[in-house]
């Protein structure tokens, strides 16, 4: 257990349903993706985070401390940003954003200017006396993020925070998200159900499928180049067989396909992406059939969730 | 139209000069190295944001309103108790004629904190559950108990101005007018002896008022329940202590007689003295505090009860 949050065996049973199910993962420094289905236990895992509920079994530390036994020492370092988009409709910006600096343990004096640089950050700088309930969805999801930041945490705990957002603030956020990690060196967990989002911005990644650990580690070593090529052919009356004769003449030639009948389409595997497309050229063309497109095989993110997509 | 040219500007400066008055002021956001407040500075925030919440401070002008009227009305008693003692002194009289009963300034001040306590405690509790800001506070270095002490705190505060504040008033003017307590440490024996029933009034009515305030989302019903405990209790206790004749303890069901006869008996005094139908006129002291402590504990136990169940996300 050496991440910046560890977890060994860690159980969270509510009733007969078990929200999480013995998960041992570590986090490490950077931007996090903890990604999931709605009721794969995120916010059971945050809340265990915070130190919020004692887990059924099992241990986690965060920052190197428990969150049971040190939750105000622990929680003074975090920053959190809710799931749910309400705030106190008639408070202005920078008051919302000054005091939770403050109750995060910021000194009075020191919290009105942090409110107003972290408002300035997140791109509210003019609209900071505006009360939160005249802005608009995005500018509310700024502000959750300037009040998460403004106590300089070590640890940014990010629950859904482009939640009803449009793809260009949603953009506008995650931007802003990983140039605060990189920029001021403060590490985020984000939650989100949106495996493109977490694709785009995060290095790291915990995947939880109802509860259990589905996959962690590195963006770039879960996703990348897989071996081989997808081939995808058009269907033509004029030569009904194309298809078959095809893949037949890739396996004489000793190669290892996956066909796909229904769609036309077959994954042609091997180690020589350019050897396999010429490969692919030559038996199309003794085929008769019509390519669509060669292109080589990538493994994707949903692909960690292909027995529960989500 | 003119076109504005600098002729002031230097023609012959070739390399750029440093001032050394020279500072940076808008830093941008940075790293904070300092000291952090923890707990305490978490419960103190909290509690002071809540209070400005309460009175409407930072708020539009329709949050004041309410609270200053109370303010105002509360404060009348004493104010007319002070005024007739000085009209009547400047007609003539040698001595007022008026006896201040301090005890009865606190009898006064049970309509205002009914109602405001009804009207703004809700606006302490629901809204925080209602806004989300529950798990906003708990991810803080606050958790539950300590969350509530804040609150409790805050809302206390605001009820000793209604309760306490009107009798320290009388209690100044009758000092400075030359009718108030022989001495610095008579004076100071009195004045704590006055925080002490408005304390013991305000904790009452504040843990009913949160209790309600903790059992419904809806400030509506919550203002409701106040009114329906505290002057329910009181028509409860009058019907069954003295239409019915049956036994005076009939009379701690009703909190706020019960709270203001405490406060009474601290002083020194007993409603028996002015009125011997009052409802805990006999009763002994010790079986109206154990009734005070009652109503505060079972109040406390059902925000208790509450805040323990809450899910915090």
């Amino acid at each position: 257990m050496n991440g910046i949050i560890s977890t060994n065996g860690l159980t969270m049973q509510f009733g007969a349903q078990r929200a999480l199910d013995s998960v041992t993962a570590d986090v490490y420094s950077g931007v996090t993706g903890l990604v999931g289905a709605n009721g794969a236990g995120k916010t059971t895992f945050l809340s265990l985070v915070l130190g919020l509920r004692v887990p059924t079994s099992g241990q986690i530390t965060v920052l190197g401390m428990h969150p049971q036994t040190n939750g105000a020492a622990l929680r003074a370092q975090l920053g959190y940003g809710a799931e749910r988009n309400i705030v106190p409709h008639d408070m202005p910006a920078s008051d919302f954003v000054k005091h939770m600096a403050e109750m995060r343990g910021m000194p009075r004096s020191e919290a009105k200017g942090r409110a107003s640089d972290a408002l300035w950050l997140v791109g509210l700088g003019e609209e900071r006396a505006r009360a939160l309930g005249t802005m608009s969805t995005g500018q509310r999801q700024r502000v959750k993020l300037a009040q998460a930041i403004a106590s300089d945490p070590a640890l940014l705990l990010l629950d859904e925070p482009t939640d009803g957002l449009d793809p260009v603030q949603r953009d506008d956020v995650l931007t802003l998200i990983k140039h605060i990690s990189r920029e001021y060196g403060i590490d985020v967990l984000l939650s989100s159900h949106l495996l493109e989002e977490v694709e785009r911005i995060c290095d790291q990644l915990v995947a939880l499928d109802a509860g259990q650990l589905v996959a962690q580690g590195r963006i770039t070593d879960l996703v990348g180049d897989q071996q081989g090529v997808v081939v995808e052919l058009a269907e033509t009356s004029d030569f009904p067989h194309a298809f078959t004769d095809m893949v037949s003449q890739l396996r004489e030639s000793g190669l290892e396909v996956n066909p796909n009948d229904s769609s036309w389409r077959m994954d042609v595997i091997g180690p020589e992406a350019d050897f396999l497309a010429d490969c692919v050229r030559d038996a199309a063309v003794d085929a008769n059939a019509r390519l669509v497109r060669v292109e080589r095989r990538k493994r994707r993110l949903e692909d960690l969730f292909s027995v529960n997509p989500l | 139209m003119t076109t504005n040219t600098n002729t002031n500007a230097p023609q012959n400066t070739t390399t750029a000069e440093i001032s050394d008055g020279a500072a940076i002021f808008g830093r941008g956001y940075r790293k904070y190295e300092g000291a952090r407040s923890g707990i305490g500075g978490a419960v103190r925030s909290l509690m002071w944001q809540t209070i400005r919440s309460i009175l409407g401070l930072g708020r539009p002008a329709r949050h004041k309103v309410f609270p200053v009227i109370v303010l105002v009305i509360a404060a009348i008693p004493a104010v007319v108790y002070l005024g007739a003692t000085i009209i009547i002194r400047d007609i003539g009289q040698t001595e007022s004629g008026i006896t201040v009963n301090y005890y009865e300034l606190f009898n006064f001040s049970v309509f205002p904190i009914v109602i405001f306590s009804a009207m703004v405690t809700p606006e302490a509790l629901v809204r925080d559950r209602l806004d989300g800001m529950v798990s906003m506070y708990l991810s803080t270095p606050l958790n539950r108990l300590t969350y509530l002490y804040a609150k409790v705190a805050a809302v206390l505060s605001v009820m000793l101005i209604i309760t306490f504040g009107p009798v320290l008033l009388a209690l100044v003017g009758y000092t400075i007018i030359g009718d108030g307590p022989d001495g610095l440490v008579e004076w100071v024996k009195l004045c704590f002896r006055l925080f002490l029933g408005g304390l013991v009034i305000a904790m009452v009515v504040s843990a009913i008022a949160m209790a309600c305030s903790s059992i419904t989302n809806r400030r509506a019903f919550a203002s409701i329940a106040v009114i329906m405990v505290t002057i329910g209790g009181l028509i409860t206790s009058e019907i069954l202590g003295n239409i019915t004749g049956y036994s005076d303890l009939y009379g701690l069901l009703s909190p706020l007689e019960t709270a203001t006869e405490t406060a009474t008996r601290i002083l020194g005094e007993s409603s028996a003295n002015d009125n011997e139908t009052a409802l805990l006129a006999f009763v002994s002291t010790g079986e109206v505090a154990f009734g005070c402590a009652a109503w505060f504990l079972v109040s406390a136990a059902v925000i208790g009860h509450r805040y323990h169940r809450l899910e915090a996300d």
